[in-house]
C-alpha cells in the first residue's frame, strides 16, 4: 500500500524536478512535505557534473560552437544535479523566453541565458525581466541591437509586452511603441560585429566570440515617453518597474507557472489557485519563490485533481528516465544523441520553434512522437546493468517473502518503485497478466543479467508503456 | 601588447599566431587541437581531436613556422589502424617516430614521421585493463633519451613505462593527493635528466619524479595566484630546467624554474594569422567591422571567469590544453577552443 505521504512526496518531485528514484524520494521524505518544498525552492551546491570533467573529455563542449553539444551540456546537468528545482526553473524560462540557436549561431551565450534564469530564476520577476532585458542573446534574437535612438525596432519590447509579461489585449499599440523607445542602446559589445558574423554564421578565424550586453549612451532615446499611463524619461528599468506592478502581468505568470508546474487544464479550482499566487505576486514584492511556495502548499497541489495532470515534456521524459536508470554520471562518448531523442520528441534544447516556445499539455503527443518516447524510456529501464535498474531490482528482492514475487507483486512493485504510478485497474490488470505468463519470479541468488532480472526489466519496461507513464 | 608578466629569471617573445578553424573533413587549417610535436626538421605536428560532428576527420596535420600546410595523416574515428577515437597526446623519439595516445582505445600508435613528407603507420599497442601494462585512458606521453616510453595510465592512477616497443617495464602511483599519487593524471614530460614530470590534474600540481618513479618534489597547488593552478594538463622542460605549464583551468601558460618557483604567466596574445587573413581577404566588410571592434573587452561581473572572459576575448588563450619545445627554445601552445596554436621565443 503506498502511502499518501510518499506518493505527494513523488508528486512534488515530478513537479518540482523530474521525477525520484527511490533513494532521492526517501532523502526527500526525511525532510517532510514542508521542508522538502524549501530545499526544491532554495537550491545550494547542485553537486552536478563538474565542468572541468565535462570539458576534458568533450571538446565540444568545452567551445560550445554547435547545437548538439551544447544541449548535451545542459543534459548533463540535468541529468546529474541534486538541485532538480534549479534545472526545472531555467527550463521552464527556456520556454517562455523563448531564444533559439538557429538565428543565433551562438551557443555559448544561450546557454549564458540559461545560467541566468538559474541565478535569477527563482528571484524578483521585475530584476529577472531587467536580465532578461541584458540578455544578449534575447538582444540579438529579438533584435534589439537594432532598436536605435533614431530609428527604433520595435520587435523586443512588443515581445516583451505580449509573449513575456503582459498579454495581448493589456496596452496599445503606442504603449509599444514608447516601450521600444526605452530599451534603445541597450545593445552587446561589438555590435555590428557581432551581428554579421551570427547572420554569416561566421566562425572564422578562430571559432566564435561569445557575448556581452552594453548599453550605448548616444543611442539610447532619453525623451519623455508615456507608457501605460505614466509619463517620464523612462530607460528600460522604469519601464520594467511599470509592467510589474500590472495586474495583467500578476496574472501572466501566476497563470504560465501554474500551467507548467500545476496541471495543463485550468479549472476552477486552478483558477483559484492562481488567484492566491497572484496575490502572492504583489505582497512578495514579485517574488516568483513565494509563487511557487504558495502553489505547492495548495489544496490543489496537494490534491488527486492535481496528480498526473500534466503531460511530461519530451526534457522531462527523457531526463526522468535517464535518472531513474542512473545512466550517464560520468562523460560518455555519443551523449549528443541521446539529448537530440529530446529534439525527435518535439522539444530540442535550445532551438525552440519559435518565440512563442513550444505548445505543450497534449500537443507532446502524437502517434510518431509517443514510439520515441516509449521506446527510449523502455530502453532504458529495461537495461538491468543499469545502477537504478539494479537498485530496483536490489528493492524487489529486499521486499520479497523470501525473495519470491507473485505477478501482482511485481507488478505493483515496479509501479511503486517508478513512481509511485497510480494506473487504472485494467492498466494492472494488463501488467499482472503479462508477468503471470512467467509465474512467480524468484530473486534468490539472481545474477546481473539472468532471466530473474530480465523479468524485472520487462516488467519496467511494460510499465514505461502505459498512458500513466506518459503523466506528470 | 605583451600579456607577461613578473619576468624573473626568463623572458619569452611572442612570435606569432598559426591556424584557423577547420570546419570540414580536410585541409588547411585546425580542428580542436589537443597536442602538438615539434620534429627535428622543424615540421610541427598538430593532432587534432576534433568534436563529434567532425570525427570523422580526426587526424595530425602537419605544417611549419612559415604557415605552409604540408599535409595530414590519420583515418578518422575508429577503432581500425589509423583511426582515433579520443586521442590526447603526442611524443617524438629519436628516430623521428610520433606516439600517439587515445584515451577511449586505450592505446598507443606510433607512425613514422622521419625523412617522409607525410608519415607511415608502423603499429599500435595496448591492452585496455587495470594488470601491469594494461592500460585505463592513456593520456599524456613522455619518451626520454633512451626512447623509454612513459605513459600518463589517468583511470589506473598511475605512470607507467614501457620500451619502445611497448614492454611493460615498470608502473608507480595510486590513486590519492599524497607524494606519488595522482588523480585523473594528464601531461607528461622528461627533462634533460631524464626525469619525469607529470601533470597532475585534478590534483592541481605537477609532480617530478626519477627515471624509474622515485618521488623528488610536487609543484603548486589549487587556486589563480602565481604558481597555483587550475587543473593543468601538459607540462614541458627546457635544457635549462624551466618548466612550461599549460594552466587549462586558468586559460594560461605559466613557468616555473626549475626549483619550481613561480617566474612568468602568458595570458596569449594571439594575432591575425596568415590563413586568417586570407579569410578576411575574401570577406572585407567583416574584417572593416573587426578592425574598429574591442577585442579586449570589460565583461559584466558574472562573466568575470577566466574561461568566460577566454570566450569573448580571442587573443587571449581559450582552452590552452598543451605546451611544447622545439630545439631552438620556442614555445607552443596549443588551444583546444581556438583551434590555432601560439608561438613565444624564449631568449
Amino acid at each position: 500500500m503506498i502511502s499518501n505521504d510518499t506518493a505527494l512526496m513523488a508528486h512534488l518531485l515530478r513537479r518540482a524536478g523530474f521525477g525520484a528514484n527511490r533513494d532521492e524520494l526517501e532523502h526527500y521524505l526525511e525532510m517532510g512535505y514542508d521542508g522538502a518544498v524549501e530545499a526544491l525552492l532554495n537550491p545550494t551546491d547542485p553537486g552536478n557534473m563538474p565542468d572541468d570533467l565535462i570539458r576534458r573529455y568533450h571538446v565540444d563542449q568545452s567551445e560550445l560552437r554547435d547545437l548538439p553539444g551544447s544541449a548535451a551540456y545542459w543534459m548533463y546537468r540535468m541529468i546529474s544535479t541534486s538541485c532538480p528545482m534549479e534545472e526545472k526553473t531555467a527550463l521552464f524560462w527556456h520556454g517562455l523566453f523563448a531564444t533559439g540557436y538557429t538565428k543565433l549561431n551562438q551557443a555559448r551565450s544561450l546557454l549564458n541565458q540559461v545560467e541566468m534564469f538559474r541565478r535569477s530564476g527563482l528571484g524578483s520577476f521585475e530584476e529577472l525581466l531587467v536580465e532578461l532585458s541584458k540578455d544578449p542573446a534575447m538582444i540579438v534574437w529579438l533584435d534589439n541591437n537594432e532598436n536605435h535612438g533614431a530609428s527604433i525596432n520595435e520587435n523586443y519590447g512588443r515581445e516583451l509586452l505580449e509573449l513575456f509579461s503582459m498579454g495581448i489585449g493589456n496596452y496599445t499599440e503606442e504603449d509599444v511603441k514608447e516601450c521600444a523607445r526605452a530599451f534603445t542602446g541597450w545593445t552587446l559589445g561589438n555590435a555590428e560585429y557581432m551581428a554579421i558574423r551570427a547572420a554569416k554564421d561566421s566562425i572564422w578565424p578562430y571559432g566564435r566570440i561569445a557575448w556581452h550586453f552594453d548599453y550605448r549612451d548616444e543611442d539610447h532615446d532619453d525623451g519623455e515617453k508615456t507608457f501605460l499611463g505614466e509619463t517620464g524619461r523612462f530607460n528600460g528599468e522604469d519601464i520594467i518597474a511599470i509592467i510589474v506592478k500590472q495586474e495583467a502581468t500578476a496574472r501572466f505568470v501566476a497563470t504560465r507557472l501554474f500551467q507548467f508546474f500545476g496541471a495543463d487544464e485550468i479549472t476552477e479550482a486552478g483558477e483559484k489557485i492562481i488567484e492566491e499566487m497572484m496575490a502572492t505576486y504583489f505582497s512578495s514584492g514579485y517574488q516568483i519563490r513565494d509563487m511557487l511556495r504558495t502553489l505547492f502548499h495548495s489544496g490543489f497541489f496537494k490534491s488527486e485533481e492535481a496528480r498526473f495532470a500534466r503531460v511530461k515534456g519530451p526534457v522531462e521524459m527523457v531526463v526522468g528516465a535517464v535518472r531513474m536508470a542512473g545512466n550517464y554520471r560520468d562523460p560518455y562518448l555519443g551523449i549528443e544523441s541521446v539529448s537530440n531523442t529530446m529534439f525527435y520528441m518535439g522539444q530540442g534544447l535550445l532551438r525552440p520553434p519559435t518565440v512563442e516556445g513550444w505548445h505543450e499539455g497534449a500537443e507532446w503527443i502524437d502517434s510518431g512522437v509517443l514510439v520515441e518516447r516509449v521506446n527510449f524510456v523502455a530502453k532504458e529501464l529495461s537495461n538491468v546493468s543499469s545502477p537504478g535498474v539494479r537498485s530496483i531490482i536490489d528493492r524487489l528482492e529486499a521486499g520479497a517473502d523470501q525473495g519470491v514475487l507473485d505477478p501482482s507483486e511485481l507488478a505493483d512493485g515496479c509501479l511503486d518503485l517508478l513512481g509511485p504510478l497510480q494506473v487504472s485497474d485494467e492498466t494492472r490488470s494488463v501488467l499482472v497478466e503479462y508477468a503471470s505468463r512467467h509465474g512467480d519470479l524468484d530473486l534468490n541468488g539472481h545474477q546481473p543479467g539472468d532471466q530473474a532480472e530480465q523479468q524485472v526489466g520487462n516488467m519496467l519496461r511494460l510499465v514505461a508503456a502505459t498512458r500513466e507513464y506518459q503523466l506528470a | 601588447m605583451s600579456t607577461q608578466t613578473k619576468s624573473t629569471g626568463i623572458v619569452l617573445d611572442y612570435v606569432k599566431t598559426v591556424g584557423i578553424v577547420n570546419n570540414g573533413y580536410n585541409g588547411r587549417g585546425f580542428a580542436n587541437p589537443y597536442d602538438i610535436a615539434v620534429g627535428g626538421d622543424n615540421r610541427i605536428f598538430v593532432l587534432n581531436r576534433c568534436d563529434p560532428l567532425r570525427a570523422a576527420a580526426i587526424r595530425v596535420g602537419i605544417c611549419n613556422l612559415d604557415d605552409d600546410y604540408l599535409g595530414e595523416f590519420g583515418r578518422g574515428f575508429g577503432a581500425g589502424d589509423e583511426q582515433f577515437v579520443w586521442p590526447v597526446a603526442m611524443a617524438l623519439d629519436s628516430r623521428d617516430r610520433l606516439h600517439i595516445t587515445d584515451e577511449h582505445n586505450h592505446r598507443v600508435t606510433i607512425y613514422d614521421t622521419a625523412g617522409n613528407a607525410s608519415a607511415k603507420f608502423l603499429s599500435h599497442w595496448g591492452i585496455p585493463g587495470a594488470g601491469d601494462g594494461e592500460l585505463n585512458g592513456p593520456a599524456g606521453i613522455a619518451i626520454d633519451s633512451s626512447d623509454v616510453v612513459f605513459v600518463v595510465d589517468q583511470h589506473n592512477s598511475r605512470v607507467q613505462k614501457f620500451a619502445s616497443d611497448g614492454k611493460f617495464i615498470a608502473n608507480w602511483g595510486s590513486f590519492g593527493s599524497g607524494d606519488g599519487q595522482f588523480n585523473l593524471p594528464w601531461g607528461a614530460a622528461v627533462d634533460n635528466d631524464d626525469n619525469i614530470y607529470i601533470a597532475d590534474w585534478r590534483n592541481d600540481r605537477i609532480q617530478k619524479f626519477t627515471n624509474d618513479g622515485e618521488f623528488l618534489a610536487a609543484f603548486g597547488s589549487s587556486g589563480d595566484g602565481e604558481g597555483q593552478f587550475q587543473r593543468p594538463t601538459s607540462v614541458a622542460v627546457d635544457p635549462e630546467g624551466f618548466i612550461y605549464v599549460a594552466d587549462w583551468g586558468n586559460e594560461r601558460v605559466q613557468v616555473l624554474g626549475p626549483d619550481g618557483s613561480f617566474q612568468l604567466i602568458l595570458r596569449g596574445e594571439a594575432t591575425v594569422s596568415k590563413w586568417a587573413e586570407a579569410y578576411f581577404e575574401s570577406n572585407p566588410e567583416e574584417k572593416a567591422e573587426r578592425d574598429i571592434s574591442n577585442l579586449l573587452p570589460e565583461l559584466p561581473a558574472h562573466l568575470n571567469t577566466p574561461y568566460h572572459i577566454s570566450s569573448q576575448t580571442e587573443p587571449f588563450f581559450w582552452g590552452p590544453v598543451s605546451v611544447s619545445l622545439d630545439r631552438e627554445g620556442r614555445l607552443y601552445v596549443a588551444e583546444t577552443n581556438r583551434h590555432r596554436f601560439q608561438v613565444y621565443q624564449k631568449r
